[in-house]
């Protein structure tokens, strides 16, 4: 049975998947994050989200 | 989760040794006080979970399961303490045996060591909520918002959420933080810029105007377009490039910096004195202070959280989420320090914007000291500046704020005294210079003007970067916020509609309308039922305390419904359901029976009546029930057995202890008659102080049976039903009968009723006795499922049956 954290988990980053603000590759990390019940640190979120645009190819 | 087959307890808690076999079914377990009822609920939860509820949490300090948890005799021997539990697990189909020892309360031995065995009975290990004891049951009910979210949440386990919101949050102000930076970067560039090429905006045409004008001197060939590729210094030889030493510029960047110093003194004065006065507040309320020292210090607490033990304190908790829980609510409760906090690192934030645009009016001037020789003044500009980025820093946290009250009061830019007077001998300097021939003046010009377009682009795109950032962690936290606000309302409606459900249930018969409401707000959880239909309050404003208990059990069952869905399959009671007042208690019984058939219920009750009531309702039966007679020391729980109670009674007659067996009887008959008195609606002589003799019950109990008897036949009579007219024909003759040998003729059984000499009466005087009673209570038994009959509903009653419906006689007769 899936926890209410994995459901909430499963439809944000559903929802974040239509966001023009995210792009891919930060969502595959945050999913990366979030899966099996991580608890992620705002470190952690701040890595992704400073990300360039499209990945973290320089 | 589980079903119980059986436990195996040795030397925990107060017990010695005990086998129950709970035959994976609801099971009662009653005796008075101190009879070791909680002592198997502690060794099951134990068995199960490794911790025992009752030695954690709130009010327990000092106690533990290492040192508590053996029997007081043990305590040096916790190996000899251990709990064998045998379990089915319904979702793998597999059955399995968990044995626990106190001395290792974390490695159980699992037989067989499967893998989803060990992960079964791991899940199961993190639910201690299957516990819910009398002292807890009010917790979700009598207390504060704040800390009912709190309970609720981490019997919810929503903490976890609320961790990744966050974390989301704080990473939204950091990256906030981190773009106002780059903006003001952004600014410090485009006027650094702008002064080297004399020009008022950063228009494309002007930036082109003002270096095709020096590229004409050099004979280069003009910019037509400026593009993200251009460059300004396009055609220079590299050894044109050797200096950008430029003395218009030099001198324009040691005026702007000259004129911006003037403004000094009142630069962001307002926000300073905003910080000042906050800090002002804080040395006058200490209590603020600490607030506020502690809401930072929860704050970085929270970050470091990773496992049971606090960071701050090194104190163990029972787990994770209850640390984090406690910590959150601490954060939620100080509002007053949050809007301080919020409003000083706001102010916070606009100095450190204009503390910025200072370092970048410094930034060419401390260069052009350097390359001028002058080295004091370049020592000074250089500390100075290094001061400023220290103060950038401290002026984005509450801890650097609080430090910083005497330099905001007496400027927080701090210029160094000697600052005007250097800037102004550079600046002569400079202006004695012999001007730059007007090849030399272009070819410096184009230099500067590339290397600060180079370092505008820079900032830009930097400031571009932390501005997408800054976008997408706003768009995942508001994406977050919206999905958790829609599920917890979804998952507050559902429990609230369970919950009224259930209570409703149970108090059909005077609040059939009954409803309530679950309001979740930032970090409180408002909870407000009906009263009458006079409107939504409190639950301890109107309610007894009977019907807030009731509430108490409902809650819980609601919220273990939502948790674990079809997988409910398990819970302790332990006398919480004495918490349901006696006129809803038969109701509750069908509410578990009803809304719960999968789970088993393990209830513990001081109240014989109500153990025997769960018979009568049909949610336990004789087999799925054990009671305790009493308890000590050495020996742990005295288990009674109903079923051998006449087995008992012959035992101790055949060793010729009358005594024992009229003691025995008398104990039996005195809860039976008790028992029946209540679940026919018996009417003994009434009596103010409530305190029945046997006496008074059995003669009444007798006289209510006749009269049921007297109805049903009646009624099957105006329904020509014959075969339920024999039926209960025959059960008033075998009333009549066994009521025969009970009769004030029978003088030995009459001695019985009114003085209770049976103790020296002889054995064979005796054992007419012992069949006379037997025979009568007999007759008001179910033969199939043991229990004994009741009428439904109690007011008014309309049928008279047993726990299995196999007596089931009606007692309306038809109308006229």
């Amino acid at each position: 049975m899936a926890t209410l954290q994995q459901k909430i988990a499963e439809k944000f980053l559903a929802k974040l998947a239509d966001s023009k603000d995210v792009d891919g590759a930060k969502l595959d990390q945050l999913r990366s994050l979030l899966a099996d019940g991580k608890k992620p640190k705002a470190e952690d979120l701040v890595r992704i989200f400073s990300l360039p645009a499209g990945g973290d190819l320089k | 989760m589980i079903k119980l087959e059986t436990a195996h307890i040795e030397e925990v808690r107060g017990i010695r040794k005990l086998d129950i076999d709970f035959k994976k079914g609801t099971f009662a377990i009653s005796g008075p006080n101190g009879s070791g009822k909680s002592g198997v609920i502690d060794a099951i939860e134990f068995g199960l979970t490794g911790q025992i509820g009752r030695l954690t949490g709130r009010g327990t300090k000092g106690l533990s399961v290492a040192e508590h948890g053996p029997h007081v005799d043990k305590t040096k021997f916790p190996d000899a303490a251990f709990v064998e539990l045998k379990v089915f697990l319904p979702a793998i189909g597999k059955t399995a045996t968990i044995t626990r020892k106190v001395s290792a309360p974390k490695k159980p031995k699992i037989v067989p060591a499967d893998e989803d065995v060990i992960a079964a009975l791991a899940e199961i290990a993190d639910h201690p909520e299957v516990t819910l004891s009398r002292r807890e049951i009010l917790r979700f009910i009598l207390v504060e918002p704040t800390k009912r979210s709190e309970e609720i949440q981490t019997l919810l386990k929503l903490d976890d959420i609320g961790q990744t919101r966050s974390a989301l949050n704080a990473a939204q102000n950091k990256l906030q933080a981190a773009q106002a930076t780059a903006a003001a970067q952004v600014q410090s560039g485009r006027n650094a810029l702008q002064t080297h090429l004399q020009i008022s905006t950063l228009l494309a045409a002007d930036v082109l105007e003002a270096v095709n004008k020096r590229r004409k001197v050099l004979g280069l060939p003009e910019i037509a377009e400026l593009t993200a590729d251009t460059k300004l210094d396009a055609g220079l030889s590299a050894n044109d490039k050797g200096s950008d030493f430029n003395k218009k510029s030099a001198l324009g960047d040691l005026n702007a910096l000259s004129e911006a110093a003037k403004k000094f003194p009142d630069l962001a004065k307002k926000q300073a004195a905003a910080i000042v006065a906050d800090l002002v507040k804080l040395e006058t309320d200490p209590a603020l202070l600490t607030a506020l020292q502690t809401r930072s210090l929860i704050e970085k607490g929270l970050d470091l959280v990773d496992g049971p033990e606090c960071p701050l304190c090194d104190m163990a908790w029972e787990d994770e989420q209850h640390l984090r829980s406690h910590l959150q609510a601490k954060l939620a409760k100080s509002e007053e320090a949050r809007k301080l906090q919020q409003s000083m690192l706001s102010n916070g934030g606009a100095i450190a914007t204009e503390a910025i645009r200072v370092i970048g009016l410094l930034v060419p001037v401390q260069k052009l000291a350097d390359t001028q020789g002058n080295g004091a003044f370049t020592t000074l500009v250089t500390l100075w500046k290094a001061d400023l980025e220290a103060l950038k820093a401290k002026l984005a946290t509450v801890d650097g704020l609080t430090g910083l009250k005497d330099r905001l009061t007496a400027g927080w830019l701090a210029m160094p005294e000697a600052f005007l007077k250097g800037l102004k001998t550079l600046t002569e300097k400079i202006e004695a210079k012999p001007d730059q021939t007007a090849t030399l003046d272009a070819q410096t010009f184009l230099t500067t003007a590339q290397l600060r377009l180079g370092d505008y682009r820079e900032a830009m795109r930097k400031n571009k970067a932390a501005e997408i950032a800054l976008n997408s962690v706003k768009a995942a936290y508001d994406a977050y916020c919206s999905v958790l606000e829609d599920e917890l309302n979804a998952l507050y409606d559902e429990v609230q509609e369970d919950f009224s459900k259930f209570y409703r249930a149970i108090n059909e018969d005077d609040e059939s309308k009954f409803t309530a409401k679950l309001t979740p707000t930032e970090g409180k959880l408002d909870f407000n039922v009906n009263f009458y239909e006079r409107g939504l309050f409190p639950p301890g404003a109107y309610h007894s305390e009977g019907h807030q208990d009731g509430m108490g059990v409902c809650l819980y069952l609601a919220l273990m419904k939502r948790l674990f869905g079809d997988q409910f399959t398990f819970a302790l009671l332990d006398d919480v359901v004495m918490s349901v007042d006696v006129g809803h208690r038969y109701q509750f019984c069908q509410l578990l029976k009803k809304h719960f058939p999968n789970t088993q219920f393990i209830i513990t009750t001081h109240d014989r009546l109500w153990a025997e009531q769960m018979k009568s309702a049909g949610l336990v039966t004789a087999k799925t029930s054990i009671a305790f007679h009493g308890w000590t020391i050495d020996t742990g729980p005295l288990v009674e057995s109903n079923l051998e109670i006449w087995d008992e009674i012959a035992a101790a007659l055949a060793k010729g202890k009358v005594e024992v067996a009229a003691a025995a009887l008398r104990h039996h008959l005195e809860y039976v008659s008790r028992h029946l008195a209540d679940q026919l609606g018996a009417t003994p002589q009434f009596r103010a102080d409530a305190n029945y003799e046997l006496g008074d019950l059995l003669p009444a109990v007798l006289a209510r049976m006749k009269d049921l008897y007297g109805k049903a036949a009646g009624a099957a009579q105006s329904w020509g039903n014959e075969t339920e007219k024999e039926a209960v024909g025959k059960r008033k003759t075998a009333l009549s009968t066994s009521a025969g040998a009970w009769s004030p003729e029978n003088w030995a059984v009459n001695k019985a009723v009114h003085y209770n000499e049976w103790a020296n009466f002889g054995k064979k005087d005796f054992e007419p006795v012992v069949g006379a009673f037997k025979a009568l209570l007999a007759s008001f038994r179910c033969e199939n499922c043991e229990s004994w009959v009741h009428v439904t509903p109690r007011g008014n009653p309309e049928s008279l049956r047993c726990g299995c419906n196999s007596i089931n006689l009606n007692l309306k007769p038809k109308p006229k």
